[in-house]
């Protein structure tokens, strides 16, 4: 079944160039929703149920900890996987996301591979 | 910074191009940065940890496309706006930033990075990176490219 995945990022390139990766990666994807920043990201998910949120951590108006905290305090959108995707590469920062709730943490730059052994992981979509 | 730096910025660089754009970094000289009459923009960002500094990269802006067509996966000149290929370079530069400092300080330490920003590389700014022994010089696919990574102790 295709994913429904949301895409956050203030790049419209950097978005393009993670949208292009998921495609080489072979998943299989509904049109996917893209936002500049957690705000309009919070926006996209009060009205669009999602199977997978990408995000970047810094972003103007609203970064992508803010965002995170905010689904976390959601009912509904706290169920929704969180996955990171940085450039960052402290095992510090990393361990605070994920004490926060993020799923996992793709760094930068990723192949397709990577991308897909991550997103099988966190969906339950890889072979058995 | 010690020669150990230079080595690994331009590792760390050269990788990054060849993993996200397939493109090839070459060591070069100063002269073949120096000698370009292209017109060159610089990317900059600064970071901020136990260590701080800024890290700076000068390419010609006739690479730029080229960059961003083989990032997105397109042609040049469906890369040819120019916010889409400076957009490209922050994203280059952010990413060998974020590694770089790995590289450098390990994997515990977090450090806060600014957005990076894209001007013209003007005269003054061309001469304080010749003037730094620090900076690296590349062939990037035959286009001339100078790395600048400035390291101080967090005060």
């Amino acid at each position: 079944m295709a994913l429904n995945i949301l895409v956050v990022d203030d790049s419209e390139t950097v978005r393009s160039i993670i949208l292009k990766t998921l495609t080489l990666s072979g998943l299989e994807l509904n049109d996917p929703l893209q936002a500049s920043n957690g705000k309009e990201a919070l926006a996209l998910l009060r009205d669009n149920w999602v199977d997978l949120v990408l995000t970047d951590i810094n972003m103007p108006d609203m970064g992508g900890v803010e965002l995170i905290e905010h689904m976390k305090k959601d009912e509904v959108l706290k169920t929704i996987p969180v996955v990171v995707v940085s450039t960052e590469g402290s095992a510090t920062r990393i361990e605070e996301l994920k004490e926060k709730g993020v799923r996992a943490y793709i760094r930068k730059p990723f192949t397709p591979e990577k991308i897909r052994e991550v997103l099988d992981e966190v969906l339950g979509t890889g072979h058995d | 910074m010690t020669e150990d730096r230079k080595n690994i910025l331009t590792r760390v660089f050269t990788d990054i191009l060849e993993q996200m754009a397939f493109m090839f970094g070459d060591k070069a000289s100063p002269d073949d940065f120096r000698e370009t009459t292209e017109p060159m923009l610089r990317a900059q960002m600064t970071y901020r940890g136990n260590l701080c500094g800024s890290l700076s990269l000068a390419v010609p802006e006739a690479m730029c496309p080229e960059l961003a067509a083989n990032l997105l996966g397109t042609e040049p000149e469906d890369a040819g706006e120019r916010h889409i290929y400076i957009d490209a370079l922050k994203e280059l530069l952010n990413v060998t930033c974020g590694n770089v400092l790995t590289a450098i300080a390990g994997e515990e330490p977090v450090f806060d990075l600014t957005v990076p920003e894209v001007s013209e590389l003007s005269d003054a700014m061309r001469e304080t990176m010749l003037n730094d022994e620090t900076t690296v010089y590349l062939l990037v696919d035959e286009y001339p490219a100078a790395l600048r990574l400035t390291v101080e102790d967090s005060a």
